[in-house]
């Protein structure tokens, strides 16, 4: 039977701490730019001509089709080739995270504006709003609605997804874990303590998930 | 032409879908007052002709005269830009079959959403204006309510109120009552008798043909994408002179 020693990461906190900030920071960083991303994309998709269109949705399959520690490794190590810049593990990360989330955050936008019963435009343009107006005050008010679950759903994969950043050695928290692993040689209590805090994080985002779906239903 | 002046008018306006041509050049004046019903066969393109009166749908060949809003339609036109629209719509209000009303905002915003977004009025002056209208279709207590609490007709009545707002010259009604229980019929068409009573120039696309009768100055019989004939509801619904019209008509009594 193993015996569980949890104590023994106890010199280790500082960082496991600091690995779980990285974790967020990278998080909160490229959920930002990605949907940023996201609506730009989202929103070119649903209006603009078929010469922009093509190439967004080319980039959306590409990022969407590829396995993200595919897009890491490539962006870190044959990006800089190709453009001829010297890349730091940090930035290559924070790219192609974001661009992966832009992607996925671009088809929820799209989907969420064409959700909108086409009679909604055409009641804002009888009234005499304009393109924009009508696009900001009618319609992406109703689509946003449609599009929360999908987005909590969507930036709760993209927290786990941070975790591969590990592979380029960038600190968040599974790496501190390997790093931890190799020095206090209790793997068990350590993967069981990240594990334990990748859910404490995002428990509490799925209950909230839940709770917006939820409300949004009763006000139908 | 009457004292009053003509307020719009439409000519030779033809419509494509395609390869399926809707309109095949319909005209249409109308005198300021006047109320104008276009009843067809579904398909007849009455819908399509009522949305070009607004520019929803964008004629392929024809012109279109609204107060002062002038437009021509056909190879080497410019076509008409966004503000352009933008500007003939805030005159011309619509109603529609399935009222559209804007479901995230309470029923009082739907009402001032136009004048505060589009005309620029004071929120204070708007709330005002969407009262009134409220009260002058029935449903003063409603205000604050959201459009998901009302019935079809409350809907309607809302839709209505919104595009008075506006304070459009010309109302136009696309199968106001096609949407509704029969029980709910009643309450919308008398707003939009109390509408002709003050002298709305209207423009209206149903099949209520007792109320197309007694509230028209006009009705017209689209067939097959064009007018085929329009005249008084003397004229049109009580003495068809088409052998086409006479078997709409007949039609229509036998499955009312």
């Amino acid at each position: 039977m193993y015996v569980w020693e949890f104590a023994a990461l106890k010199p280790y906190w500082g960082l496991i701490w600091q690995g779980l900030l990285v974790t967020l920071f990278y998080t909160v960083t490229t959920v930002v730019a990605g949907l940023v991303i996201g609506l730009t994309v989202g929103i070119l998709r649903t209006t603009a001509p078929r010469w922009v269109t093509v190439p967004l949705r080319l980039y959306i399959e590409v990022f969407r089709c590829t396995p993200l520690l595919v897009q890491l490794v490539w962006v870190y190590y044959a990006l800089p080739v190709l453009i001829g810049v010297d890349m730091s593990p940090a930035m290559a990360c924070f790219i192609a995270l974001s661009l992966y989330a832009g992607s996925f955050y671009a088809e929820i936008f799209r989907g969420g504006i064409e959700a909108v019963d086409v009679g909604q435009w055409e009641a804002g343009r009888a009234i005499g709003m304009r393109r924009g107006k009508i696009f900001r005050r009618i319609v992406l008010p109703q689509a946003t609605q449609v599009m929360i679950p999908s987005f909590i759903n969507q930036t709760i994969m993209q927290l786990k997804n941070t975790s591969l950043v590990s592979v380029v050695a960038v600190g968040d928290l599974l790496y501190q874990g390997s790093v931890i692993t190799a020095s206090s040689y209790r793997p068990l209590e350590v993967y069981t303590t990240i594990a334990v805090l990748y859910f404490v994080v995002l428990f509490p985002l799925t209950l909230i998930a839940d709770q917006v779906e939820l409300r949004m239903g009763a006000h139908r | 032409m009457s004292a009053n002046g003509t307020m719009l008018v439409a000519g030779n306006i033809h419509k494509a879908f395609g390869d399926n041509e809707v309109l095949k050049g319909v005209s249409l004046s109308v005198e300021r007052g006047e109320v104008v019903t276009l009843i067809g066969a579904s398909g007849s393109g009455k819908s399509t002709f009522l949305r070009c009166l607004n520019l929803l749908e964008m004629p392929q060949q024809g012109e279109l005269a609204i107060g002062t809003h002038k437009f021509s339609f056909g190879r080497g036109m410019r076509p008409a830009g966004d503000a352009q629209l933008a500007l003939l719509r805030r005159s011309v209000g619509m109603v529609f079959q399935h009222f559209n009303l804007f479901p995230h905002m309470s029923v009082l915003a739907n009402i001032t959403e136009g004048p505060v977004q589009v005309k620029g009025m004071g929120q204070a002056e708007a709330n005002a204006l969407g009262r009134d209208l409220l009260a002058k279709v029935g449903l003063a207590d409603k205000a604050d309510t959201f459009p998901s609490r009302l019935s079809g007709g409350q809907k309607q009545r809302v839709a209505i109120a919104r595009a008075l707002a506006m304070k459009p010259d010309v109302m136009l009604f696309d199968e106001p009552t096609s949407a509704l229980d029969p029980e709910l019929v009643g309450e919308v068409l008398s707003v939009i008798r109390g509408l002709a009573a003050e002298g709305m120039t209207m423009v209206l696309v149903t099949h209520e043909m007792a109320f197309a009768a007694d509230v028209s100055t006009r009705v017209g019989f689209m067939n097959d994408g064009i007018m085929a004939e329009i005249g008084t509801p003397e004229e049109t619904i009580r003495q068809p002179r088409s052998e086409r019209l006479r078997a709409f008509l007949s039609r229509f009594h036998e499955a009312h």
